[in-house]
């Protein structure tokens, strides 16, 4: 019940601080249009930066009929972030047409996570594993707190997945785009190499030994002489072992609900 | 009158309880239970274990008879000390342990007669060669040792064995498991079934061989086991001409604990061979008892070449018998080293390659 409240409580101040962003124009076709597409509450833009966003994310929107949006808060104040996500969304009343398509990535500057909530054709353009992705993608810039650019990844991101969802395929599990060869493959090759070499020089060294002692003497066993007068097997006692399973990722998007009642698909995470 | 019975844990080894919610016997220390008949089996192969006994008759040898050793001659290495036997035509020679120099020590005498003795089947010129197929194929040996060799120095030398007869009466307890792995959504479960096996029987050795010689290394003479026994014939003094022959020096009494080492190391191996249908079978406590054990004293046919490199003594045996050739040899660093480097260099790259084209054709 606690939580419950600081929820609210928490959602309510950033509602309140998002009335800052409130667009005194008219509604464009499809779009509500009352909240800008980029809410900077915690303020880590400069004005250029967030002018130049800002422009992006409609010029997108507009074109690929989604509403695409970008928010940053001071602090969760103990609350969800995926719950604020989403009530931002629903309350600000994003997204395009019927279904309320689109996508908002909220940004916790204190807690530092990320969250991105999708909505309508949104959960499906923006598969769990491709939100994933989208999150490796902009995190080294997060950490690095180069907002900025993090956000124009994102926005990209969100063209591409929206432009290949239109194919009727979006961007899942298997057909996500290649991330670059990781470079622990170069230090994985190396120690691999380094085995073998050793390893084969061992052998090559070990063929130069050959006086050992003979453990046993088997060869001095009279024929047929071993005879077993006695044989008893006996259960005495079983231990089981259990180790947790790697989670394995399915593909396709999951959904939850919102408090508003609206239907949400998303992910997240640290940076 | 009644004994107070005590089990130990199986598992831990901690005395258990009987649990009388459970109805079983239930170790207080690592929780894990048993049935009644479980711990009683387990308990009477524990008492039943007898003590290991492996003793020996050690008489080998026999005494010489008269004027049959006239023709021999006693040799002695001014360098290492070493003590040959040669008939009296073995011209001056060198030793054949180190290398030096031998000289005539005058008639030789006393000592024990052997039983047995295995005649050369291999000459001097199958020696040579086994040496140079011993060199051969051999990567890090140093070029120049093959060429600095003195081959012709190779001699065929009698070695003195002990060789040990002995019936085997085993009784050997194993600890043997099962393994079994399922899942289910959320974890991998692997359940260990252990068992206890118990083997009692008996197994035969025969001939046994132990060097004899304290100049000859135990190790150098293994490695050129087995020899075939049925070769052997009884000991004449004909047999060694032209050939040396070394005097044991160690006795048939020092020499059994290795035989006794290696009976029961193989008693337990072909017991263990019995116990099957485990996933991992391991000898928890084995009694060996030897009985009618009995040595004889026997002299087998080794070739065998010394060769100094580098301030270091390499020596070479060959199974005058079998032909089997054996000797350490040096280990050239600086080719090792090269040959370290460029596999090393040579397999990471393939393995990049490979890992690249994995990564490549979506695999990875």
């Amino acid at each position: 019940m606690k939580r419950l409240q600081k929820t609210i409580a928490a959602a309510l101040t950033v509602l309140l601080l998002a009335v800052l962003f409130c667009i005194p124009a008219a509604a464009t076709d499809g779009f509500v249009d009352e909240y800008y597409r980029l809410m900077d509450m915690a303020d880590v833009l400069s004005d250029t930066e967030e002018a130049r966003l800002l422009n992006l994310l409609d010029e997108i929107s507009v074109r690929q009929k989604m509403d695409i949006v970008i928010a940053t808060t001071d602090s969760l104040e103990g609350s969800d972030i995926e719950a604020l996500a989403d009530d931002l969304y629903d309350y600000c009343q994003f997204g395009y047409g019927e279904n309320r398509d689109g996508i908002l990535l909220l940004i916790s500057e204190e807690d530092r996570l990320w969250h991105i909530s999708t909505c309508g054709y949104g959960i499906t353009a923006f598969t769990d594993a491709g939100i994933r992705y989208i999150g490796r993608q902009i995190k080294s810039d997060l950490s690095d707190g180069n907002y900025a650019a993090a956000f124009q990844i994102f926005i990209q991101k969100c063209d591409e997945f929206i432009t290949q969802a239109r194919t009727g395929q979006p961007f899942d599990k298997s057909t996500l785009p290649r991330e670059p060869m990781s470079a622990i493959w170069v230090l994985i090759s190396l120690v691999v190499g380094i085995a073998i070499a050793l390893i084969t020089v061992g052998g090559m060294k070990a063929q130069l030994k050959t006086v050992r002692f003979q453990p046993e003497a088997k060869n001095y066993v009279r024929d047929g002489s071993m005879q077993i007068t006695q044989s008893r097997d006996l259960f005495l006692y079983r231990t089981v072992d259990r180790t947790a399973r790697s989670d394995d990722q399915d593909s396709g998007s999951s959904t939850h609900t919102s408090s508003s009642g609206t239907t949400h698909g998303g992910g997240g995470g640290s940076f | 009158m009644t004994t107070l019975q005590e089990y130990k844990c199986p598992c831990c080894g901690g005395a258990i309880a009987f649990d009388s919610k459970l109805q079983k016997m239930k170790c207080p220390y690592c929780d894990t239970e048993f049935e009644m008949e479980t711990l009683q089996g387990y308990d009477e192969e524990l008492n039943n274990a007898p003590e290991e006994n492996m003793n020996w008759d050690t008489a080998a040898g026999s005494e010489w008879q008269e004027g049959e050793q006239s023709g021999l001659r006693s040799y002695v290495c001014q360098s290492c000390g070493g003590e040959i036997v040669g008939d009296d035509t073995l011209a001056a020679s060198s030793c054949p342990f180190c290398g030096n120099p031998i000289v005539v020590m005058g008639q030789f005498s006393g000592d024990l007669r052997p039983d047995y003795v295995i005649p050369f089947k291999l000459d001097k010129k199958a020696a040579k060669e086994g040496l140079k197929k011993h060199l051969e194929g051999k990567r890090l040996l140093p070029k120049v040792f093959k060429n600095q060799n003195h081959i012709d120095e190779i001699k065929g030398v009698y070695v003195p064995f002990w060789l040990f007869d002995t019936d085997a009466d085993a009784s050997i307890r194993f600890r043997a498991t099962t393994t079994r792995s399922w899942s289910d959504s959320s974890y991998n479960y692997t359940e260990t079934s252990y068992y206890m096996a118990q083997r009692a029987g008996s197994i035969g050795f025969n001939h046994v061989p132990v060097d004899g010689s304290s100049k000859m290394a135990d190790d150098l003479m293994e490695s050129i086991e087995p020899f075939d026994f049925s070769e052997a014939v009884p000991f004449q003094t004909a047999y060694l001409a032209g050939y040396m022959a070394d005097k044991y020096d160690v006795t048939a009494e020092e020499s059994v604990e290795r035989a006794n080492e290696r009976v029961k190391r193989s008693t337990e191996d072909a017991f263990a061979t019995t116990v099957t249908g485990y996933d991992t079978v391991t000898p928890e406590h084995s009694s060996v008892q030897l009985h009618g054990g009995t040595s004889k004293y026997a002299l087998y046919p080794v070739w065998l070449l010394n060769t100094t490199w580098k301030g270091q003594q390499y020596t070479f045996a060959m199974n005058g018998q079998t032909g089997k050739f054996v000797g350490d040899l040096p280990v050239d660093k600086r080719a090792a080293k090269l040959w370290t480097v460029g596999l090393a260099a040579v397999c990471s790259a393939a393995m990049f390659g490979v890992a690249k084209l994995l990564w490549l054709l979506g695999i990875l």
